[in-house]
């Protein structure tokens, strides 16, 4: 909240079609952050087209247009607002949806609790006012300025993947200039990521039964520049908002896998990967909760943490 | 395939038959009888050839006219016998030109044969008579001849002349007299002739007139008399005879034999070739004889193969009961498989309705628990704050009350108390807290609703056949499914006035809330469901019209088959209209469906007001099974 300047009041944007929630929502927010109301994705969105916000908070289901739907219109109309879910309930497709195309800072299931709803949303605005400084500073490299190209060769791609078939299917489909690594484990996985440059994590949702979230969250933690990407047969709604929340994954796509669709995911998560190491300050944007318990350490792998802490310094070198 | 093999085997065999049947015919061609009544017919003519000439030769003087009849008797029989050769059907002619030829020859010979004989038949006739009158004269000459001698002389004489009959007589019957027979009678006359006195030499007697020379004894005379008649018979006889030789000499016979002799040449080739036939015939019989015999070993080798099959069916009828026994265990035990994974579906159905309606349900009941919850937080945070300043008011109160507090005191508590009251603004704080705490009433009200609302669905709290209003379990099942369909779908209701309805209400309540499910997938984006209910003299009907994407004629004939979907896999059980069905069914009800592509569909629903008592009381052990989720 130190990050609030004292003069400008953030600007957040609350869409629910109950009127209640945003009456409950002006009550916990008003003191901090200068809010705006919508009833509806279509005013919300009228609303984006006049007045620049850093935080949209929306419901997901509603008449009309679903939370995902606005949240994809408003990230064309207003790149630099960091997007949150706020739902009573969602199912899988939406959760995808919101993390391919909402592209969202974090998902907030309802009921919520007022002091996490108030941390998620500082964080989110701390975030847009260092995206926006990054803006600033770079006004050519917007969060989705298509322009932007990935240079072959610059930053490999880590497959996680049990299946050992799965390494060389993503090679072939991304074609030869893209460095493509393969690990069956997060041992190997580790192992790959001091040995080689790699800027796009591939990942299934769990790696010889130990679920990836933490690694990926203590991943993105040390090194915000890394990209992840999910690629698995086993969604499932909780691990999904998991993934958003903790691993700030930047897209999920689901098995058998669909050539363009990989290819696409996986471009653009290199130009990504991109934009956040030649900019640490959007780091922010991408940042992630803390797990909730100490994340699980692989067995035998005592020392994981402590590795991919050591990766800091692969990650100064090329920060600079 | 097996139909040409079938018409290609009869048309082999048709073509070995035909070809059996030609080699026997050239086989038979040399016919036996016809060669023997040809052979005959030639025979017949010879033996009439030889007649004839017999009766030509024959002919006596006696029975000349006889003779003639027969004759011609013969040459008709001839002329048919030659016509029967030359022209008909058993005919020679036409088989080979050589045959043919000597067929001319011979019947050119026997042609002319017959110009001779018709040509020489006066002449001979008159040659005959005059032989017959010469030699009947004769003996008077022979007498008078006797009678002339000289006593010394009649002895011989009457021998001589007695010699010279004899002769004339055996000349002229005999049909071809030895050519020295005219000689003797000749030497006999000299006999005569020297007998007579010794006169001039009387002139030749060969020739000529008879000379009655006065001058000439009488013996001499009368010799000259008999040598006259006999040279009149030889003569005659002679020229006969040479007429005879020439019929005789035509070479018939031999030219007979020559037509035979060629008709036989041709049998033989005949023969020959039908012999050559046989030959092939032979070796055909023995080819087919062979076929025959591969087709037999094949037959043999089929019937193995059939007998083997056969003890292996009667093993296997034989073990039939075994079998029978083992499938009938492996189909119970997949008919009870069967049966579990249908359970298994039915509950996963269960489990996916379910599982919509706590979708919506939870999202419906989160949204009002959210705010209700928050508000609660902010009013007790609010409640600290509002407890701070009447503790720093209430201590001013005192102060200002209490007999020993200084003025300073009482200033800084009041102070304190007036800035805590600034920054808090309770009248706007009361008034906000008021509201919150109403939202929440508002927020407990809907979740109370909801929750009675899905009690009301389920009815697990009430008997399972009911008077139920159709209207109440349509609003409810629309309250359930309303997170489906608020987003995109408008609901118009058009509720008639109903009559209570007997049924099992959760079931009836079921049957809405899939049919609304059904319709809110079918209708893609933005579209509507129309419900209306109306009263019938014995029942009520509700239709329920989607403007979703329709269905085509074949998916509407199957929409009740239970585990049909049109949804992808895993994404329906194909259940749900099917457990639909049953119920309006269990409930003596009809549903009917009308659908067009692209437009939407409608489904009505016609349920009686009463249960029939039977089928109420299936309807209620059916339940257990069909108990809505």
């Amino acid at each position: 909240m130190d990050d609030v300047a004292p003069t400008q009041k953030a600007r957040v944007l609350f869409v629910d079609d109950e009127p209640r929630v945003l009456t409950t929502m002006r009550m916990l927010f008003r003191s901090r952050y200068e809010v705006f109301f919508a009833e509806s994705g279509q005013a919300a969105l009228d609303l984006l087209k006049t007045q620049p916000v850093d935080v949209i908070v929306s419901d997901q289901r509603m008449p009309g247009m679903t939370g995902i739907e606005m949240l994809r219109a408003a990230r064309d109309l207003n790149p630099n607002a960091m997007r949150i879910l706020l739902t009573g309930y969602s199912d899988l497709n939406a959760i995808i949806g919101s993390i391919n195309e909402g592209e969202i800072f974090r998902f907030v299931n309802k009921p919520w609790m007022n002091d996490d709803l108030s941390t998620t949303v500082a964080r989110a605005v701390a975030a847009a006012k260092a995206s926006m400084a990054a803006a600033a500073a770079a006004p050519a490299e917007t969060a989705d300025n298509p322009a932007v190209q990935p240079v072959a060769g610059a930053a490999g791609v880590l497959v996680m993947d049990d299946d050992p078939r799965v390494p060389p299917q993503i090679q072939t489909i991304l074609g030869p200039s893209f460095k493509v690594y393969g690990a069956s484990s997060m041992n190997e996985a580790v192992e790959q990521l001091e040995k080689n440059q790699i800027g796009v994590v591939i990942s299934d949702t769990r790696v010889q039964d130990h679920p990836v979230v933490s690694l990926i969250g203590t991943l993105k933690q040390h090194h915000p520049e890394l990209v992840s990407v999910i690629l698995t047969d086993r969604a499932d709604a909780g691990s999904a908002i998991e993934l958003i929340n903790q691993g700030q994954i930047y897209r999920f796509i689901t098995k058998p896998i669909h050539d363009s669709q990989c290819k696409i995911a996986v471009n653009s998560a290199v130009r990504q990967h991109q934009r956040l190491a030649s900019s640490p300050t959007l780091h922010q944007r991408y940042e992630v909760e803390a797990p909730a318990t100490p994340p699980p350490v692989a067995a035998g792998g005592t020392g994981l943490l402590d590795r991919v802490k050591s990766l800091r310094s692969w990650v100064r070198r090329l920060g600079s | 395939m097996k139909k040409l093999r079938q018409v290609f085997f009869a048309l082999l065999a048709v073509a070995a038959i035909g070809v059996l049947v030609f080699l026997l015919r050239m086989t038979q061609s040399v016919d036996a009888d016809l060669h023997r009544a040809r052979l005959e017919r030639i025979q017949v003519v010879g033996n009439l050839d030889v007649l004839l000439n017999r009766q030509f030769t024959g002919s006596r003087v006696s029975s000349l006219a006889d003779s003639v009849t027969d004759r011609s008797g013969t040459t008709g029989q001839l002329d048919t016998a030659l016509n029967a050769l030359d022209k008909d059907a058993g005919a020679l002619r036409g088989l080979t030109p050589e045959i043919d030829k000597a067929l001319d020859t011979f019947l050119d010979t026997i042609e002319s044969k017959f110009e001779l004989a018709f040509d020489s038949e006066a002449r001979n006739t008159l040659l005959t008579q005059r032989l017959i009158n010469s030699m009947d004269a004769v003996p008077t000459y022979a007498d008078a001849v006797t009678a002339a001698a000289t006593d010394a002389q009649r002895e011989e004489a009457r021998n001589l002349t007695m010699q010279v009959k004899t002769e004339i007589v055996n000349f002229g019957v005999t049909p071809t007299p030895p050519a020295a027979a005219a000689g003797n009678i000749r030497a006999l006359l000299e006999q005569l002739q020297a007998m007579a006195p010794p006169t001039p030499p009387p002139a030749p007697v060969t020739e000529g007139e008879p000379q009655f020379e006065p001058e000439d004894p009488p013996f001499t005379k009368a010799v000259k008399g008999l040598r006259d008649r006999s040279e009149e018979v030889i003569a005659d006889k002679t020229e006969l005879v040479a007429k005879l030789r020439d019929f005789l000499d035509r070479p018939t016979g031999p030219q007979l034999q020559a037509l035979e002799q060629a008709y036989m040449s041709w049998h033989e080739g005949q023969v020959a070739i039908a012999n050559q036939y046989r030959t092939y015939l032979a070796a055909y019989a023995a080819a087919l004889l062979l076929v025959l015999a591969f087709l037999g070993f094949r037959l043999a080798r089929s019937f193995r193969e059939i007998d083997r099959a056969n003890a292996e069916l009667s093993h296997a009828n034989e073990h039939l009961e075994e079998q029978v026994t083992a499938r009938t265990k492996d189909l119970s035990t997949a008919l009870q498989d069967l049966r579990a994974s249908q359970a298994q579906l039915v509950q996963s159905e269960k489990m996916a309705s379910l599982g919509t309606m706590v979708a919506g349900v939870a999202h419906e009941i989160n949204t009002p628990l959210g705010y209700a919850r928050s508000n609660t937080e902010i009013v007790r945070n609010s409640l600290d704050d509002l407890r701070g300043l009447i503790t720093a008011q209430d201590r001013a109160l005192a102060l200002m009350t209490a007999q020993n507090a200084s003025d300073e005191e009482v200033a800084t508590a009041l102070t304190e108390a007036e800035g805590l009251r600034a920054t808090l603004n309770p009248a706007e704080t009361m008034e906000d807290l008021g509201n919150l705490l109403k939202d929440t009433d508002f927020g407990l009200v809907q979740i109370a609703d909801l929750v009675s609302s899905l009690k009301d669905f389920s009815r697990v709290d009430r008997s399972r056949t009911d008077l139920f209003d159709i209207n109440s379990g349509i609003d409810s099942a629309l309250k359930i499914a309303n997170n489906l369909l608020k987003t995109r779908i408008e609901v118009v209701r058009q509720f008639g006035q109903l009559p209570q309805v007997e049924c099992s209400p959760s079931q009836l309540n079921q049957v809405f809330l899939n049919l609304f499910t059904n319709a809110a997938q079918a209708i893609e984006g933005e579209g509507k469901i129309y419900i209306h209910t109306s009263a019938e003299a014995e029942g009520v009907i509700v239709r329920i019209l989607d403007t979703g994407c329709g269905m085509t004629e074949e998916v509407r004939a199957r929409i009740f088959e239970p585990f049909f979907t049109t949804k992808a896999v895993g994404k329906g059980t194909g259940l749900g209209l099917s457990i639909v069905f049953r119920i309006i069914e269990e409930h003596g009800g009809r549903i009917d469906v009308r659908s067009t592509v692209g437009k939407g569909s409608e489904f009505v629903i016609r349920l009686p007001l009463k249960q029939k008592r039977q089928s109420g009381d299936t309807a209620v052990s059916a339940a257990p099974e069909l108990a809505a989720a």
